[in-house]
């Protein structure tokens, strides 16, 4: 007996060691789309500045990053520290997920190198700061110029100029009787909103009850139901398409614009070379509204190890670093010193996201939108689009969502 | 030291309480993995369904009755989905089993390279959910895919049609999908059964004048029914269930288009992060499965006898 009680102290204590050098690891979970991403390096980099500390990072797929997030939480096996949106950050406050950070920010050398107001902007409802950000992108209208020069047309400024030259760049190039480009690459699918509140959001409508359904909302996705049913100048896949249909189609010349931000332009110079330009999104119906794509990383209330989890956050956005991790995520970076001097885009796509940063904005900071992004958006403009409900119906039920 | 091999009866009362209680002790680890993996979650599913549970707000778990089974009755999506459910078991079955015996049949000829073809008929269904998705995305493409390039050179329609972009098509797309992948399932099982009718009867039937056709009537048929009924049980109940191809393909969409029941509960639950609501869509639709079975069962298993 007495042997077994001291073989399972002797367990015991292994299992005792072993938490102890798992305090000094952080778990950190980032999504990449770029196949050979330099996250190595940077943890390398890390991990000999600080001995002691061990980076287990992990590239979650995006397509269910917050569906894995949160249910890790819950499960009480929440990573201790991940990249993360704005979207969600009412629900990680709410589920106490998140480690406010506002003093460490503050004690941090690195917070005067950020960019103006990308704190303020970060803030959570409550007034406490748990995000640190790390990376942003504008979205803004690409365009093929060589189709635009083709055909004598002018960059288009306002929607109704949108919807002139892409009822022209709509065209049956090979005499087969059917398109062979179509005028822009709509995303229907998840992650469309970004198109569809440029077109609708800036006729001064926003989520508050009864302002989706106003007539100025209304007509706005109806706008938007007109380009595919009655104008056909978006492909017929349009309802389906997500990011990888929208930017292959632009790359092999099916679409003639499209919106997406400056992460998509390497990829898209290499396919199309000089013939790719890119401008702020179309005025519509008085206004002018784009997405701001915000990006920061957190520390869970859960980390075992919080200074050690921070360190790690607040390496990523230190200059230099910044950089690194910039060049594999292909945002922009958010320390001024990385900023001056960027070169890794082609100037035109900078000056695009630059021109847009006056008017673009951030989905509502409440729990409705990530309901909103992954579900009420996608299913209802897929039906609408589809002639299923009407523009009108469609409006009513995010009104829904948002003011119940 | 007592054997095995004694009768009970005839030990002592310590010896016959430790003869009866082994086998159990025995069949304990089973029986409480399969409780523990099996049943726990199953029970805390239908738990779940009674309660408003929302993922993100873990401190919420209150009592709501059948409040969220209410809820689904009077949900609009929940009979949009109940319907495409119906479509995708009725329609889905029945091809892969007219697929799959045609094949198991022509298999079962003697021809050169037989045993390559059998391996090479089980491909679709050996290869990974999300590969068949992707693939026959790709094939479905309104712009690249090659079953619109096809069917307009043959003159068979005008213009690309956006199969999973029109709410018209896509859930039969996906059943197409679904079809291809599944078929080869009854193609095997089937071929089993072939095999297993002895050939004398053939030879004893076409003796007494029985042609080919009375002959699959009365031998072939009846000689695998018992393979069918039981691969027609397994493949309805995966079928049902099985939510991937379409999640990988539409993800539901266009709107609610390719909506299952299944998917519904998932969608709910993982995406919408509303638990109670989705587990509630998950017991409605697991009775109705059950019942489906039962129904199925009952008069399947009778004919057989």
């Amino acid at each position: 007996m007495s042997k077994l009680i001291s073989a399972a102290l002797a367990v015991g204590l292994l299992a005792g060691t072993a938490t102890a050098y798992a305090d000094e690891t952080v778990r950190f979970w980032y999504h990449f789309d770029n196949a050979d991403n330099p996250m190595s390096e940077l943890v390398a980099k890390f991990e000999k500045e600080n001995p002691g500390i061990k980076i287990e990072a992990e590239n979650v797929p995006w397509n269910s990053y917050y569906d894995n997030l949160y249910t890790s939480i819950v499960a009480g096996n929440a990573p201790d520290a991940a990249m993360v949106k704005m979207f969600a950050q009412p629900r990680l406050v709410e589920m106490g997920a998140l480690e406010p950070i506002g003093e460490r920010i503050d004690a941090w050398d690195g917070k005067a190198d950020l960019q103006d107001n990308l704190l303020n902007l970060t803030k959570a409802s409550d007034g406490k700061s748990y995000y640190l950000p790390i990376q942003y992108v504008v979205l803004y209208l690409y365009y093929r110029q060589d189709m635009l020069e083709e055909l004598g047309l002018e960059v288009p400024k306002t929607c109704d100029e949108f919807r002139d030259v892409a009822m022209k760049l709509t065209r049956d190039t090979d005499g087969d009787g059917q398109p062979d480009v179509y005028g822009f690459g709509f995303r229907g699918g998840k992650g469309g909103h970004d198109h569809w509140g440029s077109f609708v959001l800036s006729r001064n409508v926003d989520f508050s009850a009864g302002s989706l359904t106003s007539d100025a909302g209304v007509a706005g996705t109806q706008w938007v139901v007109d380009l595919f049913e009655k104008d056909k100048v978006f492909p017929p896949s349009a309802p389906n398409d997500g990011f990888k249909e929208v930017t292959g189609a632009f790359k092999a010349g099916k679409t003639a614009m499209t919106i997406h931000h400056i992460g998509s332009s390497n990829g898209m110079v290499e396919a199309l070379g000089d013939a790719v330009s890119a401008t702020p999104v179309p005025e519509c119906g008085g206004g002018h509204w784009t997405s701001f794509g915000d990006e920061s990383t957190a520390v869970f209330s859960t980390a075992e190890n919080k200074d050690a989890a921070w360190k790690w956050i607040s390496f990523l956005s230190t200059a230099g670093n910044n950089t690194e991790f910039n060049k594999a995520t292909g945002q922009l970076p958010v320390t001024k010193t990385d900023s001056e001097g960027w070169t890794l885009h082609e100037k035109r796509f900078v000056d695009a996201t630059v021109q847009s940063l006056p008017f673009a904005n951030l989905l509502p900071n409440a729990p409705e939108t990530s309901d909103f992004v992954n579900t009420v958006w996608p299913v209802n403009m897929q039906r609408a689009l589809t002639g299923e409900i009407t523009a009108e119906q469609m409006n009513a039920e995010i009104d829904k969502l948002y003011n119940p | 030291m007592l054997t095995m091999n004694e009768p009970a009866d005839r030990l002592p009362g310590r010896a016959a309480l430790a003869r009866k209680v082994l086998p159990y002790a025995l069949l304990s680890p089973a029986v409480l993995v399969t409780l523990a993996i099996v049943f726990f979650p199953m029970i805390q599913a239908a738990w779940m369904s009674l309660h408003d549970y929302i993922l993100w707000k873990p401190k919420d778990f209150t009592f709501v009755g059948l409040k969220n089974f209410t809820a689904a009755l009077q949900d609009e999506v929940f009979w949009i989905s109940l319907r495409h459910t119906i479509i995708w078991i009725a329609v889905t079955i029945p091809a892969q089993l007219l697929l799959g015996l045609a094949t198991a049949l022509l298999l079962n000829q003697q021809f050169p390279w037989r045993p390559l073809a059998r391996a090479l008929i089980i491909i679709p269904w050996a290869l990974p959910s999300v590969v068949i998705a992707l693939m026959w995305v790709w094939i479905y493409d309104a712009n690249y895919g090659i079953l619109n390039e096809f069917m307009l050179r043959l003159g068979l329609i005008k213009a690309s049609v956006p199969w999973l972009a029109d709410p018209d098509t896509a859930l039969y797309a996906i059943i197409l999908t679904l079809t291809w992948q599944g078929f080869p399932f009854f193609a095997v099982m089937i071929l089993a059964g072939l095999q297993s009718i002895p050939k004398s009867y053939y030879e004893a039937a076409s003796l007494d004048g029985a042609g080919a056709l009375r002959q699959f009537w009365h031998i072939t048929l009846p000689g695998i029914s018992g393979v069918l009924v039981t691969a027609v049980l397994l493949r309805t109940i995966w079928v049902a269930n099985s939510i991937d191809v379409i999640y990988v393909m539409t993800g539901g969409g266009p709107g609610y288009a390719t909506y299952t029941l299944p998917l519904y509960a998932f969608i709910k639950a993982r995406t919408n992060l509303d638990f109670g609501y989705g587990s509630s869509l998950a017991v409605l639709f697991t009775l109705m499965l059950l019942g489906l079975v039962i129904v199925y069962l009952r008069r399947a298993g009778r004919s057989v006898n």
